[in-house]
């Protein structure tokens, strides 16, 4: 539905292709996916959304060759969850199978010593705030 | 018995005195030397804003500890302490052992893998080097 309701709206505005990408952008909420909107030029920009360039995904604990996930550094884990506490998927962030399995209890573990938020609960009184800025 | 690694977390409420602290964590030290544990290490966060509301509280103030015990009841009865504790509004104790144990294993798995096959391009960078600095030494 989604999709359809995009593609319908390209043609109107050319503009409105770029938004889709940046969208998605956001919605990931300090995910470390870079990269997703850059390189439309050479596709043309009849071809609808595929057109970017999307740059492959390297599990980033297997790099730094990590063979324990610290639920104690709450800044690494960070990066790996929503705004709201979320965990996000792997095809998201590029963490392979093993270092996501590890990833989920070290976050889980966190959660409950309140580092990181559980997905459920309002992210403390930052969220009612964001919606007052919107309302102004 | 084979020993085991905890970590302990609790976190106090934002403005507990001194006093009231030390006493917790005095309360924690003679748990341990009772029941034949020992604190590793021991560190202050100092205070943090907490992710979610905690007994109506923002932030807190964090304090870790690193216990080394062969004997669980040990871990049974800190918590009990702490749950007693006014100051106390959470606490988490989380064995480690076996997550070390495995990152000690596949540490060594990932070594051995180097050593058995070291990599080409950095074997041929390594004998280049001095046999560069020979020429240069020897003109």
């Amino acid at each position: 539905m989604a999709e359809e309701q995009k593609q319908a709206q390209a043609p109107e505005a050319p503009r409105g292709e770029g938004g889709g990408p940046r969208r998605e952008g956001g919605r990931e909420g300090g995910g470390r996916r870079e990269g997703g909107p850059g390189g439309g030029g050479p596709g043309g920009p009849r071809r609808g959304k595929r057109q970017y360039f999307r740059k492959k995904k390297v599990c980033k604990f297997c790099v730094e060759k990590m063979d324990l996930i610290d639920y104690k550094r709450a800044d690494i884990l960070s990066q790996f969850v929503q705004e709201r506490g979320k965990i996000l998927p792997r095809r998201m962030t590029g963490v392979c199978a093993r270092h996501q399995r590890w990833l989920g209890v070290a976050i889980k573990r966190a959660r409950n010593i309140a580092l990181l938020p559980f997905a459920g609960s309002a992210a403390g009184s930052t969220a009612p705030k964001a919606v007052e800025a919107h309302k102004s | 018995m084979e020993e085991r690694l905890y970590d302990l977390i609790f976190i106090a409420r934002p403005a507990t005195p001194e006093d009231e602290i030390k006493k917790v964590i005095h309360s924690i030290e003679h748990a341990c030397t009772e029941k034949g544990g020992k604190i590793e290490k021991s560190e202050h966060w100092g205070t943090r804003k907490l992710a979610y509301r905690v007994a109506k509280h923002r932030e807190g103030m964090y304090y870790y500890h690193q216990i080394r015990t062969g004997h669980g009841e040990l871990i049974a009865e800190l918590e009990r302490r702490l749950h007693v504790q006014d100051s106390v509004i959470k606490y988490l104790t989380i064995r480690l052992d076996e997550d070390l144990k495995r990152q000690k294993k596949l540490g060594e798995k990932r070594e051995k893998r180097a050593a058995r096959r070291p990599r080409r391009p950095a074997a041929a960078a390594t004998p280049a080097q001095p046999a560069e600095q020979q020429q240069a030494s020897a003109s």
